[in-house]
């Protein structure tokens, strides 16, 4: 049986790594990235990223202060601050996967959402899935920044199946993109 | 062959005149009909037939998933009729009353197949289908007012089209014909301006106005006068064809009116709770306040010039909350006048034209309540009977 190992998994990285580079190489990019270091802190990006993020209560939605990173089939789940119909968790799907035979849609509204165990925000993409008959189960309508149809991207009630064989709504996932 | 045929018209004339003694003897009978006979069968009867549409009538959307929308008349709290709306089209009333306009998508297989939009067009007395207007495409979403709106005294359509990029297709009516697609990034949410073509809000917290009779259209935006991201305009609004006026109401209680035109005029905003004697809408959060909200949030009451509001005790970002209040903004006083109370939160709001005006308002479970507008008090309450987009004619 195939196991998860780590070991395993640090040794072909370490393997590979050192088969495509030479110590000379590693020390010319090592020089050039200390010669270079002093030139970031004054690059405007920097500076932005310097300044953290307000994620005290105070500064939080009624969403995110309540949200929960345990249970996927609840409309309080951290991801689900903008999300709008039934979730794909509770439709024979998961989190970020369609049901089966429906189609994720490649295109999306989007939100901002604060996972509660890190503090951090993270931008969802709520993908719908698509081609089979509406759900109805665990219905939510997250609302944190959800904006009105002039901004379609950051609205939930548009039936987001773009590009998919089928454009019946069938249920939403909230996909990780990353950290906003 | 002469005699034979003479016998059987005489025998033909026999059986006419017993039929004819029969049929008298069964009307005699029937003048003496006992308890116990059965019932005499229906005879063949044409589908009842509906007059021209009046401001009493509410059309009410079954809601998301659901098939047609209702006709009910407020004055009764009777259905009508069903206008055959598919899954996720929009209803046009035309101003006259000679039509009932159907914006829709449908497949040649069911959900498969071909996709084939158009504007279907009924007839209102009948609610048969007349005919079909082809059209390129349309937005699919969860009905809205004013994602297909009529022009030119119900002569020209526009319907509203998102496959992502957003455009408008512009369509004759009259002549039963498409006649062009205009493109327009950033903004959605029309409404006509007469002569010019329709304006729209926009992304950049502008309103656009697009000139439709060029063979290039030309589209001017206003000065940026609302956040699209921190305070979005609702883009449900109270529109007054007559008086080229429009009353926008923002997230947290920002009341605007626009006079449209080739050049729009926006006047300062105000706020709601401030014209109720309670503290401003803010962005902030853990501010607990009453805020504006629902799916269908407003209705504007065109002759009185008073937008009734569903409102809710919340945070900012609960802009989709059901409201427990209607309050009856005198957008022209900026005066709350009334505030009434609902006994069962309330999804959508819409408004009956006439003088004497019914509020109308229903939940997600379809629960729909008919109110008098003046005095709040409760007419109708009509069970499980629709819970999406609510219509009444506008002039």
């Amino acid at each position: 049986m195939k196991t998860f190992n780590p070991d395993a998994m640090g040794e072909k990285l370490l393997r590979r790594f050192a088969g495509g580079t030479s110590r000379r190489g590693i020390l010319a990019r090592l020089g050039l990235a200390l010669v270079a270091a002093p030139v970031f802190p004054v690059l405007p990006v920097s500076r932005a990223s310097a300044a953290k993020p307000d994620r005290s209560p105070e500064a939080k939605t009624a969403f995110a202060r309540s949200a929960q990173s345990k249970d996927d089939t609840k409309c309080d789940y951290w991801r689900y601050c903008a999300i709008d119909g039934s979730l794909c968790s509770c439709c024979g799907g998961a989190v970020n996967r369609c049901p089966p035979g429906a189609e994720h849609s490649p295109v999306s509204w989007v939100g901002t959402c604060i996972n509660p165990d890190d503090g951090r925000a993270y931008l969802i993409a709520y993908r719908d899935c698509c081609g089979k008959a509406y759900c109805n189960k665990c219905d939510c309508d997250g609302t944190d920044r959800e904006t009105q149809l002039y901004v379609p991207q950051l609205n939930n009630d548009v039936i987001w199946c773009f590009g998919t064989t089928s454009m019946e709504y069938h249920c939403s996932t909230a996909v990780l993109v990353g950290t906003a | 062959m002469m005699k034979v045929q003479r016998k059987s018209s005489l025998s033909a004339k026999a059986k006419h005149a017993a039929i004819a003694i029969s049929a008298l003897a069964l009307l005699a009978s029937a003048g003496t009909a006992r308890a116990s006979d059965p019932l005499p069968p229906d005879q063949e009867l044409e589908a009842v037939t509906l007059p021209a549409p009046k401001p009493s009538w509410v059309f009410v959307d079954r809601g998301f998933a659901s098939l047609g929308t209702f006709i009910y008349d407020t004055d009764t709290g009777k259905l009508l009729g069903l206008i055959e709306t598919s899954d996720i089209s929009d209803l046009a009333i035309d101003p006259a009353g000679k039509a009932y306009y159907v914006s829709e998508s449908l497949w040649s297989k069911g959900w498969r197949g071909t996709r084939q939009d158009m504007i279907t067009v009924y007839d209102p007395a009948t609610l048969k289908l007349k005919t079909e207007i082809p059209i390129p495409g349309r937005i699919l979403i969860d009905s809205r007012k004013f994602n297909f709106i009529l022009s030119d005294e119900g002569k020209t359509a526009y319907v509203y089209n998102l496959d992502p990029a957003s455009s408008v297709n512009v369509v004759d009516l009259a002549k039963g014909k498409f006649v062009k697609k205009i493109e327009l990034p950033g903004c959605a949410s029309m409404m006509a301006v007469t002569g010019i073509g329709f304006s729209a809000l926009c992304s950049d917290g502008s309103l656009a106005t697009v000139k439709t009779a060029g063979a290039k259209p030309e589209i001017t935006r206003s000065a940026p006068f609302f956040s699209a991201t921190n305070d979005p305009i609702f883009d449900n609004f109270g529109y007054d064809r007559a008086k080229q006026q429009v009353v926008f109401l923002s997230y947290t209680g920002q009341v605007y009116t626009a006079k449209l035109g080739a050049t729009p005029t926006i006047a300062e905003p105000f706020s709601i709770q401030a014209a109720a004697g309670v503290p401003v809408g803010e962005t902030k959060p853990l501010v607990v306040n009453w805020y504006p909200g629902a799916r269908q949030g407003n209705a504007y009451h065109i002759a009185s010039g008073h937008l009734y509001v569903l409102m809710h005790m919340g945070e900012y970002w609960s802009h989709k909350a059901a409201g427990t209040e209607i309050w009856d903004l005198d957008v022209a006083a900026k005066k709350v006048v009334r505030r009434i109370p609902l006994a069962e939160e309330a999804g959508r709001i819409a408004v009956t034209q006439e003088e004497n005006a019914k509020i109308v308002v229903t939940n997600d479970v379809g629960n729909i309540t008919i109110l008098d507008a003046k005095t709040g008090e409760e007419k109708f309450k009509l069970e499980k009977s629709g819970s999406g987009i609510l219509q009444t004619l506008e002039p």
